[in-house]
């Protein structure tokens, strides 16, 4: 915005001397015919004579044709002639420069608008010395998209009573679309938001609007329509240039409180790149956890806890396609490349009806669509990564492709150093994203993603871990007509894992798992009126899992093989929903979804005698189902219901009820993610998970919307959701429903955030008291944990406060500043030694009876971006950081370890001393 | 970026070391460094003979497995209608009782008076009848060779069954020495070392069985052990002797849970461990634990011996000295005296110009059991 003001007082300085200046200085003359010549022309020939520079609208003087004859006369003179009877007017300044410009005076409104949203930074406006020479027009600001605010779109004909507009709002530079943005207009008080793919519809009464375009990491416009009839708008704003350094974490300033989401986080590419991370990357999952309500067990997992849920409980979409395991290297990475992330929207409650499968939350990824106009790229070298990104146009405005890949270096490293310890390790990781999208004509687009991660590595010891993801989009969508539009979307997910060790030659062996899971879903949107919103839709996702298995590996193994047979189900969905606005003031949304899952053959599954303990033991009878064949079914309807209550302009109240169910389960024994957790369906012994979340929340906005504030709270339960029985195996267990247990959890918490979108000092502060409990009572005393009372989950952290914290010094140098605070997570500790029954025993506590120390971190970085000018060879900025500032040894893991017949305790602090951190980044 | 400089990935180097090896410190809460001490009680009563039980602390886990005895305790057994059986401590922290003749079906416990006047009690269990044992059966396998146990109770009573074994076996040196290094010289030897001993193991392992999915209390053919086809217990002369426990349904659930708490935790594939404490209770303080499970029931046993000459004729010979034969001979040049003080060599015999020599391991079989024949060999 600072360009704006440039403007605008450059168009004061300019208007207070006119009066002046103009007649001061020695008068240009021009001679010439001109008969009904375009304007352009006429400036043309004008401009060559005198060296005057004249400032326009294009769009604006396109049907303005002169008519005059000039024989050395003052240009003053001949622009008077050549422009009466028209609507045009102009003035000059003192610097040889024309303005042309509609209406009687320079438009009051134009300045009013552009004066409003910031106070002026009169040194800024100072320190610009290389904006002097641009047009007066807003720096940096195309005069198209000035000209198109100006212009009146005449939409349909015809019509009378109410009328549909609809379009894409897009970035006028790379043509992608702009997500999330709202247009809307303020009287009546209709708005809408644009969705993925940039569209949005609109109903109105037939009318003269200005329509107000906002939205993330635009700039602010507005559009002129006179609305007669159903029509198209295809919008086309600028990127907010000078907001790379600010926190901007939402979209529509007032969202906060008028939208009718609730536990809805935000948050764009932007904001992610200002959060310090241990190794100077962009990591999205690191800033998703500094969210109100998002946990982790631990530094260096990236598995989330969102509002007391499993981690397994988080549906992730990377464009549509479920990615199973979005981490590298045991979670200090993030599997997503930053240079390709359009932003991620996490929903913590409210879960739209589109959405399913998954208790928690839903953690939707979206790539940005590529440059439509011109071929560009980015890239950035960090200590421990590269990455580059090109993008660029297929078939200029109409198809883009975008292709970015990183590449860990850390095995060059691990060579070069000459230590023992590290002679076995390796760690290395990639990972490649392509996207391809094109619009066929107005109605009909398609996009395509292909995504791939992959990581390997091996820890001073020889067991090699590896695992890969890989998953595939297509979408099409259809625009039927403005008020109903469809996408169909065709996505292929893959997982797999892959352990060997060949250490030992006789004992070598190779250890698998992977899952596919092939889907199929059609989504519509339907905009019968301005008051309703109805979304409706029907899914099918096949799951194919290969449970595991246990080879050997090489001509010398002895390894027995053993070879769990597959996995195989089928889930599908039915949805709709409706926005219903009932009063301006008040705001309904009602969804239902209904879901069916069917365990498929061909499978063995044990019977087990009713009312003992599922063991080995208890087994009773085996039944063989054939291919194909139902091996056990399960439905039911999730209702997902909203409410919004306005109490003011500033203020409201929101409610919500979600029921969700899941029907894939995660099996980790251990305190954190790693890659070797197993997914498995449910099937006749393994019951889905149900769970029902009731939020309230209170959103307030002050100073002029620019500072965010809500009050969120929650309560959730939990129905048989995967616990372990004590002493549980998890890998390679032919019949793992003995070793787990359908357990009940509850959780409940406070969220409470705030956040400043703008000025010289941003971001946000929240803090969240939350509990999770679990409990497991049903069945046999054997199959209970603590005796059947509820205990503390693996991720209960009653007390996390988070700071995200960002100081603008100036255009070029910013500064953020993390700090993190959580209780430390629960753990079983061993509390004595004994001897029983012949043997040496360990002596535990409760199940998560005691806590890990407390965490606590803070972290630095500053900012500094190369300099403004708008065309140069490339953009580039660099990133100094320092992670962990205070070198606090943080627990990563606590374990136990038999040493000369003694237990002893040891923790492990990953990042335990403060890591510096440079990273280059750059755009061309 | 293709040349890096020497500072520049000297910092790398110094990163990427910060991230793998991490820094590992003692965790040591304040719940480890102080435990308290509880008091456990090992074994069972027996309703058909003498009943012995070990009292002994818990210790805490850093410290070396030293077991501490709770001595100069009084116990006694205790049945629903307040007769007692009195248990005497021999040796140090080891009760037994008189041989006992308990009624089946009747409830009994063991109550325990600490010497510092702590007193405890175990809950009242009904006095079972273990079965005997139907068989205790061998077969030589592809894996090798496999000990099954059989019992049955017609009365399907019992329906919960441990069982306990006891291995031994014969082990023969295959060197013999002839001289000893005694008084800084090498002698003939004065005693020969045994030729034969008796190796002798109690199993660590929880082995648990249960009935109550059939429709018969049988147990049938239930694998309690599996010797490798190379196992040096095999070499000769192997025996086994199999305890059968008849449980109730709480003391099998005590013994499953036991099984599965494992001694390591935090690494990626350990299961997770629960508390477990038994039926003994302090009567003096809610507060204060107590560790173990004492049932009531007789004992069942079994004692089988298998012969090398049963066993088939392809399964290889290992009598465990595979390491010690042919014995080294000493180099020449090494001077003799210093070289066998050290006590890690032995002087098995003479040859030209030198000896031949062996380890105390290799020679001595009471290192690996005892030279004492055991009374039912």
């Amino acid at each position: 915005m600072k360009q704006a003001y440039t403007f605008v007082l450059l168009l004061f300085f300019g208007l207070l001397a006119l009066p002046g200046h103009g007649q001061q200085q020695p008068p240009k003359l021009v001679s010439g015919a001109f008969n009904h010549t375009p304007f352009g022309q006429f400036v043309g020939q004008v401009e060559a004579q005198t060296g005057l520079k004249f400032y326009f609208d294009p769009a604006a003087v396109d049907s303005l044709f002169v008519t005059v004859q000039a024989q050395s006369q003052p240009v003053a003179t001949v622009l008077e002639q050549a422009l009466q009877n028209t609507k045009f007017h102009f003035t000059t300044d003192n610097e040889g420069r024309v303005f042309v410009y509609q209406g009687k005076a320079i438009e009051p409104m134009v300045m009013a608008d552009f004066l409003s949203p910031q106070p002026v930074e009169a040194s800024d406006v100072a320190a610009r010395p290389d904006n002097a020479d641009l047009p007066a027009t807003p720096t940096g600001r195309s005069r198209y998209v000035s000209a198109a605010e100006y212009k009146v779109y005449e939409i349909g004909s015809g019509g009378t009573g109410r009328a549909t507009l609809a379009g894409h709002i897009r970035d006028l530079k790379s043509g992608e679309p702009v997500i999330g943005a709202s247009i809307y207009s303020e009287s009546p008080n209709v708005g809408a938001s644009t969705d993925q793919f940039g569209a949005y519809s609109l109903t109105l009464p037939v009318g003269r609007y200005d329509l107000k375009i906002r939205g993330v990491g635009i700039k602010n416009t507005t559009r002129k329509v006179v609305l007669r009839g159903n029509g198209k708008l295809e919008i086309e704003t600028e990127e907010d240039i000078v907001t790379l350094k600010e926190v901007v974490i939402e979209a529509e300033k007032d969202k906060n409180v008028s939208g009718m989401q609730m536990g809805l986080e935000k948050i764009d590419i932007k904001t992610m790149k200002q959060v310090p991370t241990a190794f100077g990357e962009t990591d999205l999952l690191r800033v998703v956890l500094t969210l109100p309500g998002v946990k982790s067990v631990g530094e260096g997992s990236t598995g989330l806890n969102v509002r007391g849920g499993a981690t397994d409980q988080n549906l992730i979409l990377f464009n549509d396609a479920t990615l199973y395991n979005p981490s590298h290297l045991f979670g200090f990475f993030s599997a997503f490349n930053p240079d390709i992330l359009q932003g991620v929207e996490l929903y913590k409650s409210a879960i739209p009806a589109k959405y399913g499968g998954r208790l928690s939350s839903v953690l939707d990824i979206t790539t940005r669509e590529g440059n439509k106009k011109k071929l560009a790229g980015s890239g950035g070298i960090g200590p421990l990564t590269s990455r580059l990104t090109l993008e660029g146009p297929l078939v200029k405005d109409k198809s883009a492709f975008i292709v970015s890949g990183r590449a860990s270096y850390s095995d060059w490293i691990l060579k070069q150093l000459n230590d023992k310890n590290f002679a076995k390790s390796s760690a290395a990781f990639y990972d490649l994203t392509a996207y391809v999208s094109h619009e066929f004509n107005d109605k009909n687009s398609i996009y395509a993603t292909a995504y791939m991660s992959s990581d390997r590595f091996r820890l001073a010891s020889d067991t090699t871990y590896r695992y890969l993801n890989q998953t595939a989009s297509l979408k099409w969508r259809h625009t039927f007509n403005n008020k109903l539009y469809g996408v169909l979307t065709g996505a292929y997910s893959h997982y797999d894992y892959n352990v060997s060790s060949d250490g030992n030659k006789v004992n070598a062996y190779e250890l698998k798992y992977s899952i596919d899971q092939p889907a199929l879903r059609a989504d519509f949107s339907f905009f019968p009126n301005s008051r309703h919103t109805v979304d409706f839709g029907v899914s099918s996702q096949f799951y194919r899992i290969a449970p595991g298995s246990f080879t050997p590996l090489g001509d010398k193994s002895l390894v027995t093989p053993n070879v769990l047979p597959r996995e195989q189900g089928l889930e599908s969905a039915i949805y709709a929903s409706d926005r219903f606005d009932i009063t301006t003031r008040f705001s309904l949304s009602l969804g239902l979804r209904y879901s069916l899952y069917q365990a498929l053959g061909p499978r063995d599954v044990y019977q087990y005698a009713p009312g003992e303990s599922r063991t080995e033991n208890t087994l009773l009878d085996t039944l063989h189902y054939a291919s194909g064949k139902t091996v056990a079914t399960y439905h039911g309807p999730e209702y997902r219901v909203s409410a919004r209550y306005s109490l003011n302009d500033r203020s409201s109240v929101k409610a919500g009820y979600t029921r969700t169910r899941q029907y894939i389960h995660q099996l980790t024994n251990t305190a954190s993610v790693s890659p070797t957790d197993i997914w498995k369906l449910s099937d006749g012994n393994v019951r889905p998970q149900i769970g029902d979340q009731f939020s309230v929340g209170y959103y307030r906005n002050f100073k002029s919307n620019t500072i965010e504030a809500s009050i969120e709270t929650y309560y959730k339960s939990l129905r048989d959701f995967v616990d372990y029985k004590s002493g549980a195996t998890l890998v390679l267990n032919p019949h793992i429903e003995t070793d787990i247990i359908n357990a009940q959890g509850k959780a409940y918490g406070v969220e409470v955030f705030v956040k400043k979108l703008t000025g010289k000092v941003n971001g946000w502060v929240s803090y969240t008291y939350s509990r999770s409990l679990v409990r497991a009572n049903a069945g046999t005393p054997a199959d209970m944990i603590n005796g059947g009372a509820y205990y503390p989950s693996n991720f209960d952290k009653p007390h996390d406060f988070t700071m995200v914290g960002n100081y603008r010094f100036s255009r070029r140098f910013s500064s953020s500043l993390n700090f993190t605070y959580s209780t430390g997570r629960p753990i079983t500790l061993p509390l004595a030694e004994y001897y029983v029954g012949n043997s040496l025993r360990v002596y535990y506590s409760d199940r998560n009876a005691y806590r890990v120390p407390d965490y606590y971190r803070v972290d630095l970085a500053l900012n500094i971006e190369g300099n403004h000018k708008v065309k140069k060879l490339a953009h580039s900025s660099w990133t100094v950081g320092v992670y962990n500032l205070t070198g606090r040894r943080n627990p990563y893991s606590v374990y136990f370890k038999a040493t000369n017949g003694q237990i002893k305790g040891y923790q492990l602090s990953i990042f335990g001393q403060p890591i510096p951190t440079v990273t280059y980044n750059f755009k061309f | 970026m293709t040349r890096i400089t020497s500072p520049f990935s000297r910092l790398l180097l110094w990163l990427l070391a910060s991230l793998l090896a991490g820094c590992v410190d003692p965790y040591k809460p304040d719940v480890l460094s102080s435990p308290r001490s509880y008091l456990v009680v090992d074994g069972f009563i027996n309703t058909q003979g003498v009943t012995t039980i070990k009292l002994s602390r818990t210790f805490a886990i850093s410290s070396l497995p030293k077991v501490p005895a709770e001595t100069r305790a009084t116990a006694y057994i205790e049945d629903a209608t307040g007769a007692r059986y009195n248990l005497v401590e021999s040796p140090v922290g080891i009760y037994t009782s008189a041989y006992l003749n308990l009624t089946p079906g009747r409830a009994y416990r063991l109550r325990i008076a600490t010497v510092a006047g702590v007193l405890y009690a175990s809950d009242f269990v009904p006095a079972k009848i273990t079965p005997p044992l139907d068989a205790v059966d061998w077969r030589p396998e592809n894996a090798g060779m496999g000990i099954y146990v059989s019992a049955h109770d017609d009365a399907r009573a019992t329906q919960y069954y441990r069982w306990e074994y006891e291995e031994t076996w014969e082990i023969i040196p295959s060197v013999r020495p002839v001289l000893e290094f005694y008084n800084n010289a090498i002698i003939p030897i004065r005693v020969p070392y045994p030729t034969l001993c008796w190796g002798n193991e109690r199993a660590v392992a929880i082995q648990l069985a249960k009935t109550t999915a059939l429709n018969k209390d049988v147990v049938s053919d239930f694998l309690l052990r599996r010797l490798a086809r190379t196992s040096e217990r095999l070499f000769r002369r192997y025996s086994i002797l199999v305890q059968q426990h008849a449980l109730t349904k709480e003391e099998y659930a005590y013994w499953e849970a036991l099984q599965k708490n494992t001694e390591s935790l935090g690494t990626l594939f350990d299961p997770q461990p629960s508390q477990l404490t038994g039926n003994v209770h302090c009567l003096s303080n809610d507060a204060e634990l107590a560790l173990g499970f004492v049932g009531a029931h007789s004992l069942a046993q079994k004692r089988i011996f298998i012969e090398r000459g049963q066993l088939p004729l392809d399964w290889p010979y290992n009598n465990g000295y595979a390491g010690c034969f042919p014995p080294d001979t000493l180099d020449p040049k090494v001077r003799v005296i210093p070289f066998f003080s050290s006590g890690y060599s032995v002087p098995v015999s003479q040859v030209p110009g030198t000896y031949l020599i062996s380890s105390p391991d290799c020679v001595d079989c009471r290192r690996r059991g005892s030279a004492t024949r055991p009374s039912f060999w």
